[in-house]
């Protein structure tokens, strides 16, 4: 297996795909787009990071569309998020699937839930002094169990500082090997500091892909007009200058019109590299 | 053994809007989805099925489409799924809709065991599963917390009242309406929902199911919805919480959990 700090490279990015929703009323066109996309993602070398119910809506599971699709996942190109709102009859058989399937990473976060959604309880994930399955003991639970599998956390720099980085050290010390921070859209300081404390830990900088940078009012805790003016490429080429060492976790792209540019950035780092 | 699930599409809750003249939900237009309380009944029928074998039947009457709430039960793995749709039902109350099932479950050949969620969460009757075991003449248990044994006659219920539990033995064919403790639904995998989203639904009309014209529809139905209106709304308070940010903060949380705004493991992830 290659070591994760080595598959962490300045041309590394981690593109998000959203599987299709449980009541999408076009099932096998939404199918046909996430597989093409998947594909592509493959193509470029990129990671396809697959989300787990996003928003807490409902959605099928990214290793049932790679298996019903006969995708080729390729070992360390894929990245499944893994939240705490399953049963544990279904944590355990996604995390077996994905063994099945040659995945190496999970991403273990505590999601959005919905009334349609159980939520994990500690006996399930054999949690012992908390109320609640946090991605603390969803890290835990599967360097235990599914040791093969390298598991990231997200890591929120919008959060009280003291706060987010004593719930990383938790993580950390559940066994957590890699971080994914929420969207910054320019140099951020509680990341610069994210970097200084652990330059080891290796970590993905999220980048906010879509134009409608309002939508990240609610992340970043304050509003953001609905008409600021936004170059989500710009940015992304920016974050790369200010966080050269970090891979880039790419949310929202666009396939159409974006992905050729992001896929000509990668082949011109490639090329100064060598 | 066969097993007829019975499943409303209703409004999603928070779109509901009521026509202020005829005083119906306002359905076109509005999200619609399976009546929450029915996933726990399907889910049921399913896990007797896993235990005992059969054939699980969902069943509903509404519009065309109605029939993504069959393709719903379908996905979760409903072996087969039947739609009462045409004219003649439209518009009826809680007794014809029972009426109109029952008649459904007669030419599906019987049910060994029907279910049906607690209520459906437009109406909030709790009506149409006991106005079924009614009309098909019965044994039924309304509020089903949990299956506790089944055997090829019978099924053990437990039945929450106001006070506790019954602990009920029904000889088939039964009905029970469940509760939402009784289990947790699965989700769909995507290979079931393929195979729902291409399966035939079968459409019966009132004819189909050999309904007399005079016992469903609007004619038929004795309900009379005189005044529909939305409550009161609540005067807002404040609540002022004075003390040091870290104690201010648990006791913002407390009270938020108090009045029912957060869950315990919100509340503790907080604290």
């Amino acid at each position: 297996m290659t070591p994760i700090n080595d598959r962490i490279r300045p041309a590394g990015f981690h593109v998000e795909l959203i599987p299709p929703k449980q009541d999408s009323q076009k099932l096998e066109d939404d199918l046909g787009l996430f597989a093409s996309k998947f594909e592509r993602v493959m193509e470029s070398g990129f990671t396809a990071s697959i989300t787990d119910n996003a928003m807490g809506l409902l959605a099928f599971q990214g290793h049932e569309c790679i298996e019903e699709l006969g995708l080729r996942a390729r070992p360390d190109q894929v990245l499944i998020h893994l939240n705490t709102f399953h049963t544990k009859e279904d944590l355990d058989g996604i995390l077996s699937a994905c063994e099945k399937l040659g995945i190496r990473s999970i991403l273990a976060i505590s999601g959005d839930g919905s009334p349609r959604l159980p939520k994990l309880r500690p006996s399930d994930v054999e949690a012992k002094d908390t109320a609640s399955v946090t991605s603390v003991e969803l890290t835990r639970y599967i360097r235990q169990h599914y040791p093969a599998f390298t598991v990231g956390v997200a890591f929120n720099p919008y959060e009280p500082e003291a706060h987010e980085f004593e719930k990383l050290k938790r993580k950390l010390d559940a066994g957590a090997s890699f971080v994914i921070t929420q969207p910054i859209i320019d140099r951020n300081a509680v990341t610069d500091r994210l970097l200084s404390e652990y330059p080891g830990l290796p970590v993905f900088i999220e980048a906010w892909m879509s134009k409608k940078l309002f939508l990240l009012s609610d992340v970043v805790g304050y509003p953001i007009p609905e008409d600021a003016a936004f170059d989500p490429v710009a940015t992304l080429g920016q974050l790369r200058e200010y966080y050269p060492s970090c891979g880039m976790y790419l949310s929202l792209l666009g396939f159409k019109t974006q992905y050729t540019v992001i896929e000509e950035m990668a082949a011109g780092a490639a090329r100064r590299a060598t | 053994m066969r097993i007829v699930v019975c499943v409303k599409q209703v409004p999603a809750t928070t779109d509901a809007k009521i026509d202020p003249e005829t005083k119906r939900i306002v359905r076109e237009g509005t999200k619609a989805v399976l009546n929450p309380f029915d996933l726990y009944a399907v889910e049921e029928a399913l896990r007797i099925r896993e235990r005992c074998g059969g054939e699980v039947v969902a069943l509903s009457m509404g519009p065309e489409n109605a029939k993504n709430v069959l393709v719903e039960a379908l996905s979760m793995g409903a072996d087969r799924a039947v739609l009462l749709s045409g004219r003649g039902f439209a518009g009826s109350d809680t007794w014809a809709t029972s009426y109109a099932l029952a008649k459904a479950i007669e030419r599906l050949g019987g049910a060994d065991l029907i279910i049906c969620g607690k209520q459906a969460v437009d109406g909030d009757t709790a009506q149409v599963g006991p106005g079924i075991a009614a009309k098909l003449d019965i044994m039924q248990a309304a509020n089903v917390s949990s299956v506790d044994d089944i055997c090829p006659d019978s099924i053990t219920v437990s039945r929450m009242n106001e006070t506790g539990y019954d602990v009920l033995k029904l000889r088939f064919p039964a009905l029970i309406t469940v509760l939402k403790d009784i289990n947790v639904p699965r989700i769909p995998t995507l290979r079931n929902a393929r195979k729902a989203r291409a399966a035939e639904i079968a459409i019966w009309s009132p004819e189909d199911i050999g309904a007399e014209p005079d016992k469903i529809g609007l004619n038929a139905s004795p309900t009379r919805v005189v005044k529909t209106e939305p409550p009161a709304v609540r005067a807002g308070a404040s609540v002022r919480i004075c003390a040091a940010p870290s104690e201010a903060a648990k006791a913002l949380t407390e009270e938020l959990f108090r009045r029912g705004l957060i869950r315990a493991d919100v509340r503790e992830e907080s604290v």
